[in-house]
């Protein structure tokens, strides 16, 4: 287990998030590919926390800071994504196009 | 050739079990699965924070991500979705541009880490330990993390008011059937 190993962890889940984020077209299922990416970055700051910080305590507080901050987006954007449903009755993003420039 | 350490053997497992849930999660079809293969991924990663000696951020992981916000994912998708949808998919050229995207950052990946030069764990004493971490968080000197610790819980009343707000209907725009 070296840091290496872990960043490469980290950039792998970083690189499936991305892909899911751009594959999927349910505004939920973006939103799980996000956590993927977020959590990646926590990773990378507890990697570097523990292997080349030092004030490591700093590394682990910052990384709890960033699951307070990812639990709050989250629950606006599922309150968003439930009310977007109520109104059109889809979550597909292809066809969410309202704030769309009609003439573009 | 040596026996691998435990460490490393768990190390390889518990990354191996990441990296498979969070392909998981962005290729099966049904929303509700990858939710329940995101947990999977969360998991291992709170495993791998106790590997690199940060309890409490592993034990927040559990409690945070798979205690609360894949529970919200799970009722979010539970509340939007009807019986016999089809699940929708993209088509198959942006998956090729998404796969070489996902492709191109894994490369540089690698490429920047060959830079890094390997380093040993630093191992200090109290290392994120809870105790440590408690003290740092309401510490009071220049050291401490009181202000943003007081932001973040404002932060969070905030979003959870704004949550709720999104969210309510009003008495008269409910719609018809709706209780």
């Amino acid at each position: 287990m070296t840091l290496q190993a872990c960043l490469l962890l980290a950039f792998l889940l970083f690189a499936i998030g991305i892909y899911g984020m751009l594959t999927r077209r349910n505004a939920i299922a973006i939103l799980i590919s996000m956590e993927l990416m977020l959590n990646a970055a926590n990773i990378n700051f507890i990697a570097f926390a523990h292997y080349k910080a030092v004030d490591a305590t700093a590394g682990a507080v910052f990384a709890i800071f960033a699951i307070a901050a990812t639990a709050c987006e989250m629950a606006i954007a599922l309150a968003i994504a439930i009310i977007v449903y109520r109104r059109h009755g889809f979550l597909d993003v292809d066809q969410l196009t309202e704030l769309r420039d009609p003439d573009v | 050739m040596d026996a691998l350490p435990l460490k490393d053997i768990l190390f390889y497992i518990t990354a191996i079990i990441m990296v498979a849930g969070a392909l998981l999660t962005v290729t099966v079809k049904n929303v509700l699965h990858s939710a329940i293969a995101l947990i999977g991924t969360f998991f291992s990663s709170a495993v791998l924070y106790f590997l690199l000696h940060a309890e409490f951020v592993g034990v927040a992981q559990v409690m945070v991500y798979i205690g609360g916000v894949v529970v919200f994912i799970v009722l979010a998708i539970l509340l939007t979705s009807h019986l016999g949808e089809e699940a929708l998919e993209a088509s198959k050229r942006r998956k090729i541009i998404a796969a070489f995207f996902a492709l191109l950052i894994s490369v540089l990946a690698v490429m920047l880490l060959r830079e890094i030069s390997s380093v040993t764990p630093t191992e200090t004493e109290d290392f994120a330990s809870l105790a440590s971490i408690g003290k740092r968080l309401l510490s009071t000197e220049d050291t401490g993390f009181i202000l943003p610790f007081e932001a973040i819980s404002l932060l969070l009343l905030i979003s959870l008011i704004g949550a709720i707000t999104i969210a309510y209907i009003p008495k008269e725009d409910k719609p018809a059937g709706d209780k």
